[in-house]
């Protein structure tokens, strides 16, 4: 949704997406409030009506500055800052509901996909193009990418520790992460050919957004229907008395398949 | 094009497809429960076949049948003698998994965990399956010659009787809870 142009410079097919992302956009904020969603989903509010407030404050701007004015760039990704923090706590939101209840996994999970993610944050900095005309664009793409890694850390955490997903948070983290990969894709081939691009980069933004707001829309119809409950937690003597116990009883298993390995290595 | 961009696309190639791999929901998986985590059968192991197993790929049975019967019934004998490998891997890795399963849910379940430990097993999981790919394809087509497997059976009982011992000790916990509960003299309820 940044970096539009003036509203009299931008195609016809462009404000129809605009205006209907607007809409859904919109309607996920009325959703969340006629669901009561915001009482699991505060974060997620939040990110909504920060998204709604940028169309406007968009389109306000588009009123008074031209397309690829400097204050139209300023508000476009300064707002979008905001908007990247609040998407990154929705998120952090989101992964709780999934994993918090299972107390002791949480507790390992969150500090793993928030190390991992820091790190790919590092990385895709380093790599990144070093250009202070492209340092929003590669800031952008380096959050997202750890928005996204964060998503599939906790993700696979919860599929080793065969904890099952509700729909409508699997469908969230659906819409998440199919959100930031476009966005870093999107600012991959944007930092390549910045201006050839420009308007390309705003319509698979949008249509991005698009599609995101329709699977979260349908997350939260879905968040209902399945009632919370509860697991009831073991006490802590039993990880510490079986734990190591099964370590030795696998590493065991794992040295006589070694055997095998062995004899493999002593005919060769 | 430079190198970052492409860098790029295979991250999120990468990414996209462990995705799709992470909301693969395993067939008939359901919530796990607490009572799911702990082992019920310690010692439903495959180590008791051992004695049959250790029988059945004893190299001096192949010399004596070499020497006695025709090479149809030899080539025969060897593949069964391979068949048998194969199950004896299978049920080494139908150990690991209800192992592995006990332990997830155990993790899952409990208010606090190490990631030591966590990580040990997830190292040695990772080096168990590799290990086993790599090994039944090399008995499957006939490269890896078939080991002697008896010599580790005293070792995995050791392991089953460490973790037989933990599991009573928690019964016996919980026993000891249960009967302070149940004792008029309820300031002294106090498990640990």
């Amino acid at each position: 949704m940044v970096l539009c142009a003036g509203m009299s410079e931008i195609g016809t097919l462009e404000r129809v997406l605009w205006g209907l992302s607007f809409s859904l956009n919109l309607a996920l904020v009325l959703l969340l409030l006629y669901r009561r969603s915001y009482r699991s989903y505060p974060c997620f509010l939040l990110y909504a009506l920060l998204n709604l407030s940028q169309a406007v404050v968009l389109f306000a701007s588009l009123q008074r500055w031209s397309f690829g004015s400097a204050a139209v760039f300023k508000i476009a990704w300064g707002t979008q800052g905001m908007i990247i923090l609040a998407r990154a706590a929705s998120v952090a939101e989101v992964c709780r509901h999934v994993l918090g209840k299972y107390r002791g996994i949480w507790g390992l999970g969150w500090r793993v996909s928030v190390a991992v993610a820091a790190l790919v944050l590092t990385y895709s900095w380093a790599v990144g193009v070093r250009s202070w005309l492209l340092f929003v664009v590669t800031a952008d793409r380096s959050i997202e990418l750890a928005i996204a890694v964060a998503i599939l850390a906790l993700l696979l955490f919860a599929h080793y520790y065969q904890v099952v997903i509700e729909p409508a948070a699997r469908f969230l983290l659906l819409g998440f992460f199919l959100f930031s990969c476009f966005q870093v894709l999107n600012d991959t081939i944007l930092e390549r050919w910045l201006r050839q691009y420009t308007s390309l980069f705003n319509l698979l933004g949008t249509l991005t957004f698009l599609a995101s707001l329709l699977l979260w829309g349908w997350a939260l119809r879905l968040d209902q229907r399945k009632a919370k409950s509860q697991p009831q937690l073991l006490s802590e003597d039993h990880y510490r008395l079986l734990s190591p116990a099964i370590n030795a009883r696998l590493k065991a298993l794992d040295v006589q398949l070694g055997h095998f390995w062995r004899a493999e290595g002593r005919k060769t | 094009m430079s190198p970052a961009f492409y860098f790029f696309l295979a991250i999120l190639a990468l990414l996209s497809a462990l995705f799709v791999w992470s909301l693969r929901s395993p067939k008939g998986q359901t919530d796990p429960a607490p009572s799911s985590a702990i082992p019920q059968d310690v010692q439903g192991s495959h180590v008791t076949h051992l004695p049959q197993i250790r029988r059945a790929l004893a190299p001096v049975d192949v010399e004596f049948a070499s020497k006695r019967i025709p090479r149809e019934a030899l080539r025969r004998m060897q593949r069964e003698r391979r068949n048998v490998a194969l199950t004896y891997l299978s049920a080494l890795r139908a150990e690991f998994q209800t192992l592995l399963h006990t332990a997830r849910m155990v993790a899952a379940f409990s208010p606090e965990v190490a990631g030591g430990q966590e990580l040990e097993r997830l190292v040695l999981t990772l080096n168990f399956l590799w290990r086993y790919r790599v090994i039944r394809i090399g008995v499957w087509a006939g490269f890896t010659p078939l080991p002697q497997i008896s010599d580790l059976s005293d070792l995995l009982s050791g392991y089953s009787v460490r973790l037989e011992e933990a599991i009573r000790e928690l019964g016996e916990r919980a026993a000891m809870v249960a009967e302070m509960v149940s004792s008029p003299d309820r300031r002294r309820i106090d498990p640990i």
